[in-house]
């Protein structure tokens, strides 16, 4: 048991010290280049690492295998970043003459606002938050123009429409980038209410008026209802979202008023508890700088002991990144008990069993997310 | 109505009278025949109208005029309209 | 120091253990195995290939190993893993070996981005390329397995492997897996070329790998300038031609079939136009083997002359 615990120390210290001072990645053994660029590869901060080192000049510096990894890493995100962009292009343009506004949510937000955790990072969506009422002359004129939405079961599609906070995802017929169109932040069924009101009254125009991105302390909110309620069962707390939360704490800490705002605006929300979450472990894990009396006055935000001890632990296991040689079963559950947790809070618990015994019936008759691609010819991937 | 440019840059290679354009805001590489690239060419001075495009472009193909099919002159620069190569907008002079 | 340096108990230890560290072309792997019908396979079919300094960084770490748990004694199975992932449903263990070469091309295919993959065969004489870009079902495997039997050296069978830099072709002299009918073909053309077990029912029919002369294995490090560009064809019974290809369509050709010339964006819109430019294209129609690499010692001379 020895070795696989302190290789896991191992391959957590490397990343986090990457991240914290990538100025000291030049003096980096060969093996230790080779672990981070394993954790880094699974933990999505591949591009991340580059980027930190393009900054500092220092890509010319460190092992030429190494330099290839992060190259390819940033090629992917380059290029995923142009799509979603041009795909944020067509989307005005088949809009044209529709008044409505369209906020830019996560990362596709992050990237035309051009905030700092768009650096270095891989978005698969165009995520849209739009007015609920304005939802269907929107998906009207996209599928005129050219979209079209994506196969999926009667089951499926009457689960988004009825319960969800999104529709089912549109895709244009020649592109491949996905749009999905939201109309709050959470499900309808969540333990959390999620008014879209007040996001809307407050979020900010950019360039073009019509696009619109979240206000800085909803921004910072809806980063950690993401984080903490959207997770995956095998992923766990994406690590890689923390640091999008830490960036956003970073930047927006600059502008005056939003630290005094923040508790405010997530009780108002209904989301003081993600809050105080997740300021609790960026601090822990990244050091983020949170003005003390703003922890002090979300104190009332925790849960009772000893539940806070356990979250705790649940969620510091879930976010923190593994060896890939040695995956901790523990680990592992923790994982998986987040999972359902946040499926919990955004479902009411007969939908939640049913949910899931649907999902587990998908698995058994093989509808699988893991694909198996070995039938095909390498091209097709 | 106007056609307007929409000029981003734009690469091009031609080869046996097929032009492969390839176009970085869209990362995406066409392939076009002589007439949908004299479209695109005539614009770069700035916007026609689809009439005076229509002209133009069949006087740079060397055929006469109205040679070119309505529907298939429609259809090209639709197309190019839809692949963000070019942009339809109100004639300010017939605005009023 | 190569695979052949190692005796069999010292090359499965080492897969067992920290596992197997071995160069293909640009990239370094480290395979681990708990299964002893790989590790005998792989002895005798890596044998030529080298071993990175004990220093070098691994870029992939790849495992084809019997699943732990219940299932390993319902139905012997074997998984392909990469950094602890199982991307792929099991294997028969039979297969073992074919997974694991498979698996590895997909590594390449689905994370080498900092280089534009063709899908395409590629061997070099005198310092120029003939690149083979591969359509389905056209035999370049079969027609490349028997130019480097005849004096060509080869670059890769499987990727097209193109340096951003320079345009220049890497090489990558991995296996060969020549399918179905394509083994007997080669068994008569040289009976002298080295081909592995026959693997039957696999996910693509019947598989053997022919390992490359070792001249091939021995100069992967030494890139080559493309000069050719050659469709090839095999058909049943039909003469032979060699035409000259319009270049349009050999640069839809290359483009459509690279496995990330998407990805690279304007870098490989470049470097395929630039690739097309210098080289001269053909499309190739053969049935007899022995045509096909008379005409391309042909060309091949031409150009020296």
């Amino acid at each position: 048991m020895a070795k696989p615990a302190s290789e896991n120390r191992r391959a957590q210290r490397l990343l986090f010290e990457a991240l914290q001072a990538p100025e000291k990645l030049p003096a980096l053994p060969p093996a230790d280049w080779e672990l981070l660029l394993r954790v880094a590869r699974r933990n999505r901060l591949l591009g991340r690492l580059q980027s930190d080192l393009e900054q500092a000049n220092l890509l010319g510096q460190i092992p030429p295998r190494a330099a290839a990894h992060l190259r390819a890493s940033h090629n992917v995100i380059a290029h995923r970043q142009t799509l979603i962009s041009w795909e944020v292009n067509r989307l005005l343009w088949a809009l044209k003459g529709i008044d409505v506004p369209l906020i830019l949510l996560k990362g596709t937000g992050y990237l035309l606002a051009g905030l700092p955790p768009a650096r270095g990072r891989i978005f698969a969506d165009l995520d849209l938050l739009v007015p609920e009422d304005r939802l269907g002359e929107i998906e009207e004129r996209l599928v005129e123009r050219g979209w079209f939405k994506t196969d999926i079961d009667p089951y499926d599609d009457r689960y988004y429409r009825v319960w969800m906070h999104e529709i089912p995802p549109l895709r244009h017929r020649e592109r491949g980038t996905e749009i999905d169109i939201h109309h709050r932040l959470l499900p309808k069924t969540s333990h959390l209410k999620s008014d879209p009101a007040p996001l809307f009254a407050a979020a900010r125009p950019l360039a073009d008026p019509r696009l619109r991105v979240l206000a800085p302390a909803d921004m910072v909110l809806h980063a950690l209802v993401h984080l903490f309620l959207e997770g995956d069962p095998d992923e766990g707390l994406r690590l890689r979202d923390l640091v999008d939360v830490h960036d956003l704490l970073c930047h927006h800490g600059q502008e005056p008023g939003f630290w005094a705002g923040l508790a405010l605006r997530a009780r108002e929300l209904g989301f003081q508890r993600p809050l105080f979450y997740g300021l609790h472990h960026a601090q822990r894990l990244f050091g983020t700088p949170i003005p003390p009396e703003v922890l002090r006055g979300l104190a009332d935000a925790a849960p009772a002991w000893p539940i806070r001890g356990l979250m705790d632990r649940l969620i510091h296991l879930a976010l923190l990144p593994e060896h890939p040689d040695y995956p901790s079963r523990l680990a592992a559950l923790a994982r998986w008990l987040i999972y359902v947790r946040a499926h919990w809070l955004r479902m009411p618990p007969g939908l939640l069993a049913r949910h899931l015994s649907r999902k587990a019936w998908l698995r058994f008759r093989g509808f699988r997310k893991r694909i198996d691609l070995a039938q095909l010819d390498l091209k097709q991937q | 109505m106007l056609v307007s440019p929409l000029a981003d840059r734009l690469i091009w290679q031609e080869w046996d009278d097929i032009y492969i354009v390839y176009q970085p805001a869209a990362a995406a590489t066409h392939v076009f025949n002589e007439t949908t690239v004299l479209i695109l060419k005539c614009l770069q001075q700035g916007p026609l109208s689809m009439e005076v495009l229509r002209h133009q472009t069949e006087a740079a193909l060397g055929v006469s005029q109205d040679e070119l099919a309505a529907n298939d002159f429609e259809f090209a620069t639709t197309r190019l309209e839809e692949l963000g190569l070019v942009e339809f907008v109100d004639d300010p002079s017939t605005a009023q | 120091m190569i695979v052949g340096d190692l005796s069999r108990r010292e090359l499965a230890d080492r897969l067992a253990g920290e596992g197997l560290a071995l160069q293909f072309g640009p990239f370094n792997l480290r395979i681990r195995s708990n299964l002893g019908s790989f590790a005998s396979l792989a002895h005798q079919l890596y044998e030529p290939y080298p071993l990175p300094e004990p220093a070098a960084i691994s870029d992939f770490h790849v495992d084809i190993s019997a699943p732990r748990g219940l299932r390993r004694w319902l139905r012997r199975q074997a998984c392909f893993g990469i950094d602890g992932q199982l991307p792929f449903a099991p294997y028969t263990i039979e297969h073992a070996f074919p997974a694991l070469e498979w698996g590895i091309n997909w590594c390449v295919a689905t994370r080498a981005h900092h280089l534009l993959l063709l899908h395409s065969a590629a061997v070099e004489r005198n310092g120029r390329a003939i690149v083979f870009p591969a359509s389905p079902g056209d035999g370049k495997s079969t027609l490349c397995t028997a130019l480097i039997h005849s004096g060509w050296r080869l670059l890769s069978d499987e990727f097209g492997i193109v340096r951003p830099e320079d345009g220049m072709l890497l090489p990558i002299p991995r296996l060969i897996p020549l399918k179905n009918q394509s083994i007997e073909v080669i068994r008569k053309f040289r009976p002298e070329a080295i081909i592995g077990p026959s693997f039957l029912e696999t996910r693509k029919g019947t598989v053997a790998h022919v390992r490359p002369p070792v001249e091939s294995i021995r100069r992967a490090q030494e890139p080559a300038r493309p000069r050719w560009l050659v469709f090839p064809r095999w058909v049943a019974g039909a003469p032979f031609t060699l035409e000259a290809m319009p270049k349009s369509q050999a640069f839809l050709s290359v483009a459509t079939n690279a496995f990330n010339y998407e990805v690279l964006d304007e870098i490989a819109f470049r470097l395929v136009t630039e690739m097309v430019r210098s080289c001269d294209a053909y499309s190739l129609v053969y049935s007899d083997l022995d045509d096909a690499v008379n005409a391309l010692d042909k060309l091949s001379q031409a150009s020296d002359g």
